[in-house]
């Protein structure tokens, strides 16, 4: 059997001619389109980096200047600043700090115990620890401490929660009508009768 | 250098492009891609064994390369079919070797190809496993298979020598 073998395995026999012509051409063509294809090649793959490169830059500037013109319409909302909106908000705060203020009053007046929890309860985070917000007769917001709304509720005549009271706020009146100072709108005379008249008003 | 190289191989590589082909259009096509592919590896040749060797094996995987893009080989379990010894193939010794290559072309080409690639150019069953995508017993199976053919050719030819090509 090795004897087939090795006839088989060294065995020679000429190809056609025909073939080295055909490798001859394929190896000719093979060298020359080489240099055009790289020519391609990199013009092809530069116009494409060109290509994606511009599409994502429009894209930018397609987003910020969309961005940019949405939030000039935001502003731009003529629903939102106008006088007479202007005019109907801060009178629809003045209203509710009014009512706030009454709320409170009356709450301290019966529950005078828990009068910081009460407080804490329904004025906002800043300074409301300190202060309550009134309106005055003019519609300006005033503020004042817990300490003097007292004196104010103490003042009327319905709701005396310490009658020692009315004689010492009675005191004060007279003194300081008696003052050649005369008194401004945020004082605490002012603010008493502020109270009393609020407190008549409801009644009626 | 590229038709001095052609010249000194063309004829011994061309016996390998017919041992591996169904006709010699199949050899001529796989001659002219086997010496392109020469051509533009030589970089890769390492002197690791004999340039012959390294363009035989070139060409042997070109061969199987253009056989399997025409036919698709599929894994066979292993069978027990490997029971015809060397010695009754002993026959094909006495036959001129034309005569061989004629006999071995009539394998079917599966059966061909292992056999060309065990027998004639020692491949085990795991490389020609590995070079055709089948299985090591896949390649087993072929090989019984194809010997018990040729051996039933070997058989044929002696019993009626008027009807051998």
């Amino acid at each position: 059997m090795q004897d087939f073998k090795n006839k088989l395995y060294n065995y020679e026999t000429p190809p056609p001619g025909e073939i080295w012509r055909n490798i001859e051409k394929e190896l000719q063509i093979s060298n020359e389109p080489e240099d055009e294809k790289v020519v391609n090649i990199s013009t092809h793959r530069r116009s494409a980096f060109l290509f994606y490169g511009a599409t994502a830059a429009a894209s930018v500037v397609i987003i910020f200047l969309g961005s940019l013109f949405f939030n000039k319409n935001k502003h731009l909302n003529p629903t939102a600043n106008t006088p007479a909106n202007s005019n109907n908000v801060l009178a629809q705060k003045i209203k509710d700090s009014i009512n706030l203020n009454h709320k409170i009053l009356e709450s301290i007046i019966h529950n005078p115990k828990e009068k910081k929890e009460i407080i804490a309860k329904n004025q906002n985070q800043k300074n409301s620890k300190k202060y309550l917000t009134v309106a005055n007769p003019e519609g300006q917001p005033v503020k004042i401490s817990p300490k003097v709304a007292t004196l104010i509720i103490s003042a009327d005549n319905g709701f005396p929660p310490k009658p020692v009271w009315n004689k010492k706020i009675s005191k004060w009146q007279k003194i300081m009508l008696s003052s050649t100072v005369s008194p401004i709108s945020a004082n605490l005379i002012d603010l008493v009768k502020l109270a009393a008249k609020n407190d008549n008003d409801n009644l009626e | 250098m590229q038709r001095l190289l052609y010249d000194r191989f063309s004829s011994m590589m061309y016996a390998v492009c017919l041992r591996y082909s169904d006709d010699t259009e199949d050899a001529n096509d796989v001659m002219q891609e086997g010496f392109i592919k020469v051509y533009k590896s030589l970089s890769k040749f390492r002197a690791e064994g004999s340039f012959e060797g390294w363009v035989r094996r070139i060409f042997i995987n070109t061969s199987i390369e253009h056989y399997r893009k025409k036919v698709k080989l599929y894994n066979v379990s292993e069978v027990q079919e490997n029971t015809i010894e060397d010695s009754e193939l002993n026959a094909l010794d006495s036959l001129a070797t034309k005569d061989v290559l004629n006999i071995i072309n009539e394998l079917s080409p599966g059966y061909k190809q292992v056999f060309n690639m065990h027998v004639i150019e020692g491949y085990s069953h795991k490389e020609i496993a590995e070079i055709m995508g089948i299985t090591e017993g896949t390649s087993k199976s072929q090989l019984a298979r194809a010997k018990s053919v040729l051996k039933k050719i070997i058989e044929t030819r002696i019993n009626n020598p008027k009807n051998s090509r």
